[in-house]
């Protein structure tokens, strides 16, 4: 009696609302834990003002990528350097192009690709994963099998064969990417997916009738969230990585787009002429990407991962 | 052990079985072939050069006779781009080369990355532990595209002291570059895994006891720390032998050592289906085996792998 008069006090439904204000959900927590890793938010900043640059940094360009410019071909070398007073904000290409202008749109590109294929790789990896963890057997089996002899092809036979001989464009890109990366993840979202399909939350889904797909969707995917977040930054540098070392190598992106690769690897071929602009805005721009990627990677480690708390 | 490893032996064949029939039918089937220029070629002259390469029959026939080619002559046949080369002229001339630089980046890795671990772990939290993971980021950071081209900078072209390409019969000064472009991120990462591992046996009881024993710390560490500490070491190297073959293509290409991942490249330029599937199955092959080895070691190093086998 007197439990259930404390139960219906004024006082008690406060302290409860209060209590409910200030509970914080597992991904606010997360939030909280990332944001306070100062490198983490710096590098978040940092890829910010790339995709910035990416969307809106040939608005401050002179020149259009595509343009020539006449009065410094030739003495590349001696007049095509970075300058402000001819518009060359990173000098000139090979070619009398504006580097800068170039840069945008290798920017544009490799963070397109990372973006988008990173993103779907994980996502195709961690379907199959789950489909593989939940229903087990045959499948199972058939998926593990698969997921062993991927991962022992060296990805770039994969690479350049497929792209000899179904063409350059970025979609086709994307595409192999995403078919190179599916392994990404799969296997510690299978492991989660075993763990968890025992659970009481999922039996009870099972009672209340609710089909196998709908259990794995709506149920078991928002607790394996947090591992599909993390590689996912992990294998976005990675694919960006990926991209960059085919175009360099000439069998990806193909003239007149380009990307990081393409434009480190025109540099690294045209340094010995002394035009080591060409080599040092591209690589600079890569590597600033990757650094902000692999920190941003490690906050979201320490924030999500219940094992580095 | 010996029916392990004939066992691991036989799944190496089908896993090729698949990997020779799937190429092959991905390369038939996309447009387009090695003799198909801008400028086509007379019919006739075009079915004289089809007959010739046996490419006028049904693809099944051409699988057919290009395995038992394989099984029976270890014949890879002819170059469809490079006249009177054959597949196996092309290996047998590229291959040492990518071999020496690989072995030796696999020493430059062993020996430079376990020893910084070694002794990041024992001055834990000091100078040394700090300039050790900060180099490992950088180094993971700095993929062999960017850092091939900032070394032959440095070395080649500013202070003149190292070839910045070519192979000359594969004469030391030669080989460096390659191997230290090709080894550099996975030595940073054997670092910081050996780094992680020792740290973590040294603060085991066993080490404390040979510690009570007063053993001095020379033999604590070298005969009872390492080998336990080497072991996800040496399951690290597996994935990292597959990297390097897909670095070597790279470092092939950059800095012209004649290797065969220059031969991969062009094949795929020019459609040349024989040599790109030679080269795939040579890449995949060496994967396997490195592999197998790999795993072989360390079961004679691991106990516990040892009979469960």
């Amino acid at each position: 009696m007197e439990a259930r008069k404390r139960l219906n006090s004024r006082a008690f439904a406060d302290d409860a609302a209060e209590e409910m204000v200030t509970s914080r959900s597992f991904w606010a927590d997360a939030r909280l834990r990332f944001f306070r890793n100062r490198m983490a938010v710096f590098s978040l900043f940092m890829l910010f003002c790339l995709f910035l640059f990416a969307l809106f940094g040939h608005l401050l360009a002179q020149w259009n990528y595509e343009e020539i410019d006449w009065s410094v071909l030739g003495k590349v070398k001696t007049e095509g350097g970075p300058s402000l007073s001819n518009g060359h904000y990173f000098g000139v290409d090979e070619l009398g192009r504006d580097l800068y202008a170039r840069v945008v749109q290798g920017t544009r590109t490799s963070l397109l690709v990372g973006f988008v294929a990173g993103p779907a790789a994980v996502i195709l990896g961690a379907i199959l994963g789950a489909l593989s963890g939940y229903f087990g057997g045959r499948l199972d089996q058939t998926v593990l099998g698969f997921y062993t002899i991927w991962i022992s092809i060296p990805y770039i036979i994969f690479f350049v064969v497929w792209q000899a001989f179904f063409g350059r464009s970025l979609g086709q890109m994307i595409l192999v990417i995403i078919l190179v990366n599916w392994t990404a993840g799969l296997l510690i979202v299978r492991g989660q997916v075993m763990m968890l399909k025992n659970r009481e939350f999922v039996d009870a889904a099972r009672l209340l009738g609710m089909s196998d797909m709908a259990i794995i969707f709506k149920h078991l995917m928002p607790n394996i969230l947090w591992v599909i977040v993390i590689y996912t930054s992990l294998v976005i540098p990675e694919v960006i990585m990926a991209e960059s070392l085919v175009s360099f190598l000439g069998v990806g992106i193909q003239e007149p787009n380009t990307s990081w690769g393409a434009l480190i690897s025109e540099g690294a071929r045209t340094m010995t002429f002394g035009t080591t602009w060409q080599l040092m805005f591209p690589a600079m721009f890569f590597v600033i990407a990757q650094v902000s990627l692999f920190y941003i990677g490690d906050g979201l480690r320490d924030a999500l991962d219940p094992k580095e708390r | 052990m010996l029916n392990y490893t004939l066992r691991r032996l036989f799944t190496v064949i089908p896993i090729l079985l698949v990997l020779i029939i799937f190429s092959f039918y991905l390369m038939r089937l996309a447009p387009g072939g090695p003799f198909t220029s801008e400028r086509p070629l007379p019919a006739a002259v075009m079915a004289n050069v089809l007959e010739r390469y046996g490419l006028d029959e049904p693809l099944h026939v051409q699988l057919w006779t290009y395995i038992k080619n394989i099984v029976f002559h270890f014949d890879f046949g002819p170059s469809f781009s490079q006249k009177d080369r054959t597949v196996n002229d092309v290996i047998a001339q590229g291959f040492p080369v990518t071999l020496t630089y690989g072995f030796w980046s696999a020493v430059f890795v062993l020996v430079c990355g376990v020893p910084l671990g070694v002794i990041a772990a024992l001055r834990h939290n000091s100078f040394w532990d700090y300039t050790m993971t900060g180099l490992a980021i950088f180094s993971q950071i700095f993929p062999n595209f960017v850092l091939a081209p900032l070394m032959v900078l440095l070395f080649t072209l500013s202070w003149g002291l190292l070839p910045g390409g070519g192979w000359n019969g594969g004469q030391w000064q030669y080989v460096i570059m390659p191997a230290v472009a090709l080894g550099t991120s996975y030595m940073a990462g054997v670092a910081r895994l050996t780094r992680g591992s020792m740290l973590e046996v040294l603060g085991s009881p066993f080490i404390r006891t040979a510690r009570a024993k007063g053993l001095p710390e020379r033999t604590i560490i070298i005969r009872h720390a390492l080998k336990p500490a080497l072991l996800p070491t040496l399951t690290y190297m597996g994935p990292v032998f597959v990297y390097m073959i897909t670095g070597s293509v790279f470092i092939d290409v950059f800095f012209s050592t004649g290797g065969i991942g220059q031969d991969f490249i062009d094949g795929a330029y020019s459609r040349d289906y024989s040599i790109l599937l030679g080269l795939a199955i040579l890449y995949s092959v060496l994967t396997f085996t490195l592999t197998l080895l790999l795993d072989l070691l360390y079961a004679w190093i691991d106990p516990k792998v040892r009979s469960n086998m």
